[in-house]
């Protein structure tokens, strides 16, 4: 595609009226922002900006009733990680239902790209994400957080919740797109026949 | 010769070839759960359901012999719709736990049932039958709930170990595998049970959680628990050996592999690695570099000239054999090897299906090097005499043997090669660190006179070095340097220099290795006449 050829002719004198007009806009500007609702920014820290409910904040893992992990340490979520950041160490607790939980579950919040892959891969919705997004440490390690933390994080009551799955599923495009593969290369129409009673 | 035509594509097989395995000639694989091809067929399963024309119904694809002029189509729609409801009815009271199933990813359950995308069930999870889970039965664990009774752990134990631990209990959609009484499995196979198992009924205690099975990368290799040389696979993650399992090999282990040789992987990772060298009396402590305690062995060793003795190790490698006789000869002193390992009480001595009381994977190797003729005796009796001045141990088993270590007192100047710190390394007066099975390339031959390829699959600790090199690095400080720095190298030197290797090199001997001409030598007294 050609572009199209502007001439500009750079003698021409611009008189006072562009002046004028630029003042004008930065004037309004100044009064939007002094009596108007025209503020593009916020005194962050004493301020929070306003996130949407799909924002992808600093991980959640949920809790069962009885305070335990929901997590089943299947390690879905590290695997799809593109930052490989997720370290999972799973442990025995034959006492319960399912008898695999995480006795370490680490994310790297430095590596991390926040891009939710693990909440889309858990198949058990123990990981969200929450729109806290004030990252703040004094080194690699405190950054680098554990199980406990990520379970109990004092913060989340004053964000809310952020990326999960049944706000908006997200799979749900991903499995169409399967099942028509499915369908036109190999003529397979999954799940069950119809009953027929 | 019968002719078949299997999906449009023509073979001629042997008289007595199933369907199944003409298919697999063929590349074209027939799903199954109870078929195994080193185990009985059972034909229980009914997954393996093919078309053939001219039958008026579909045939299990493992039970039926190819004819001459049999038409066979594996993924028809007949056969493939046959497929589905198998796996339905497979499915109705799968628990589909998935994602705590340590078998998940290698699961034949799994695999079918996303290729049919089945992913929904016609039966509430609430309404399944609830069978036994998380059955502990000493090394493996059972979970009866996922079972999809193949009877391949149950053709095992009857066949393979003739033990028959498992039977089927109870009726219909009730039935599931158990051992009387809940009794552990105490053979020395039972690790495959997990192998066969084709879903995660039964999985190994030792591997459970560990990690999960598509983090694993794989290296072909040969476990080096004892001379039978089983075929095996070796899979690591981050450097670390998380588990060992059999590799097909018809010749030698089928698809078994015995417990003790499973666990072995466990001495690669253990802390009491020796990763640096040592030399008595250095001014810096003990510890030193590599190249300071080699330099000051090949000064030794110059010294000495035919007053050195050399002692193999059955544990080295071929190349680390050849390597290590080279410098023998260069020196000009006396060699031998030494085979077993006299400080290990062995319990378990030997069975009749793997397992063989010469613990060394390489005795057969050192003996078709032409070592054992000078005699451990001799060697042993001229140290004590004080005529040898400098002794080259390929590994410490010398030193553990109670009536060698008085001899080995009166030698002034001792080197051993050593992979683990241990008490006996004291008498030593150079330590030099070297590396397993796991970390080098390499070959073995085994007791059948099968030479095997052994891979690397993980690094050495520290300065480990492997014996070929330690002993190349000797020779280069000596004057005659080695023809190559490469095990694959070494491996064609040694083949050019030895005659029933001629002709061997890395590709000739494969995936399942080669059996060199000529009888087996037999090995001394202490190995086993046969397995």
């Amino acid at each position: 595609m050609a572009g199209k050829v502007v001439t500009v002719d750079r003698n021409t004198k611009p008189g006072i009226a562009p002046i004028l007009l630029g003042h004008w806009i930065t004037l309004k500007n100044l009064l939007s922002t002094l009596f108007g609702r025209g503020l593009a920014t916020v005194s962050f820290p004493e301020q929070k900006r306003k996130t949407s409910g799909r924002y992808r904040g600093i991980h959640i893992l949920t809790q069962r009733d009885d305070g335990s992990p929901k997590c089943v340490a299947c390690y879905m979520c590290a695997t799809v990680c593109p930052a490989e950041c997720i370290h999972i160490e799973a442990g025995e607790r034959p006492e319960a239902t399912i008898e695999k939980y995480p006795t370490r579950f680490e994310i790297d919040l430095l590596r991390c790209v926040y891009c939710g892959f693990c909440v889309d891969a858990c198949p058990e919705e123990a990981i969200l994400m929450s729109r806290e997004n004030d990252l703040v440490g004094t080194s690699r390690e405190e950054l680098i957080i554990g199980r406990d933390q990520l379970m109990d994080r004092g913060k989340l009551a004053e964000y809310g919740q952020g990326y999960h799955p049944d706000a908006h599923d997200v799979r749900r495009p991903v499995r169409i797109a399967a099942l028509e593969r499915l369908k036109s290369e190999h003529g397979i129409v999954p799940g069950p026949p119809p009953r027929r009673d | 010769m019968p002719k078949c035509t299997i999906n449009g594509k023509e073979i001629e097989v042997a008289p007595g070839t199933t369907v199944i395995q003409a298919a697999a000639q063929l590349g074209v694989e027939v799903p199954h759960f109870c078929y195994h091809p080193d185990l009985p067929i059972d034909g229980n399963c009914r997954m393996c359901l093919v078309e053939i024309e001219k039958m008026p119904r579909l045939q299990i694809a493992c039970n039926t012999t190819v004819a001459e002029g049999m038409v066979v189509h594996t993924g028809s729609e007949k056969a493939v719709q046959a497929h589905r409801t198998t796996l339905e009815f497979l499915l109705v009271n799968h628990p589909i736990d998935c994602p705590v199933c340590d078998q998940a990813g290698e699961c034949y359950l799994q695999d079918n049932y996303m290729g049919h995308g089945l992913h929904e069930s016609r039966i509430e999870l609430e309404e399944k039958v609830h069978k036994r889970k998380i059955v502990d039965l000493g090394p493996i664990m059972l979970d009866a709930e996922r079972c999809v009774l193949c009877s391949r752990c149950l053709r095992f134990e009857a066949n393979v170990t003739g033990t028959n631990s498992f039977e089927f209990v109870r009726r219909g959609d009730r039935t599931e595998i158990a051992t009387f009484e809940n009794r552990p499995i105490e053979h020395n196979y039972s690790g495959n049970l997990a192998d066969v198992c084709p879903v995660g009924a039964l999985l190994s205690h030792d591997f459970r959680f560990k990690t999960r099975v598509w983090f694993l990368e794989s290296t072909d290799s040969v476990c080096a628990g004892c001379s039978t040389g089983c075929n095996a696979r070796i899979d690591q993650r981050d450097g670390i050996i998380q588990r060992l399992v059999p590799r097909r090999n018809v010749e030698v282990n089928k698809s078994w592999l015995c417990d003790i040789g499973r666990m072995s992987y466990k001495d690669v990772e253990l802390t009491s690695r020796v990763s640096g060298a040592r030399v008595k009396g250095a001014s810096s402590g003990d510890g030193v570099s590599m190249e300071t305690a080699l330099d000051s062995v090949a000064v030794k060793l110059k010294e000495a000239g035919k007053a050195a003795a050399f002692m193999a190790s059955p544990q080295a490698t071929n190349e680390d054999l050849f390597a290590f006789k080279t410098l023998a000869e260069n020196s000009g002193g006396t060699l031998d090897f030494r085979v077993g390992n006299p400080q290990d009480r062995l319990q378990v001595r030997e069975d009749s299906v793997l397992l063989r009381a010469d613990r060394n994977p390489n005795t057969q190797g050192a003996l078709d090097l032409g070592m054992g003729k000078d005699g451990v005796d001799a060697i042993v009796k001229a140290c004590e005499s004080g005529a040898i001045k400098v002794l080259v141990l390929q590994g410490p088993e010398l030193l553990r043997s109670a009536e060698a270590t008085n001899a080995i007192r009166k030698v002034p100047f001792v080197v051993v090669m050593a992979t683990h710190e241990s008490p006996e390394l004291e008498a030593a007066h150079v330590v030099l660190p070297t590396t397993m099975w796991a970390e080098v390339d390499g070959t073995f031959t085994n007791f059948q006179r099968r030479v095997q390829r052994i891979r690397r699959a993980v690094p050495a600790p520290g300065e480990a070095r492997p014996r070929w090199e330690i002993a190349g690095d000797l020779l280069r400080r000596l004057g005659a340097p080695m023809a190559g720095t490469s095990a694959r190298e070494i491996f064609l030197a040694l083949a050019a220099a030895t005659t029933d290797y001629k002709g061997l090199d890395y590709r000739a001997i494969g995936h399942t290795g080669r059996v060199l001409g000529g009888k087996p030598e037999a090995a001394t007294a202490s190995a086993p006449a046969s397995a």
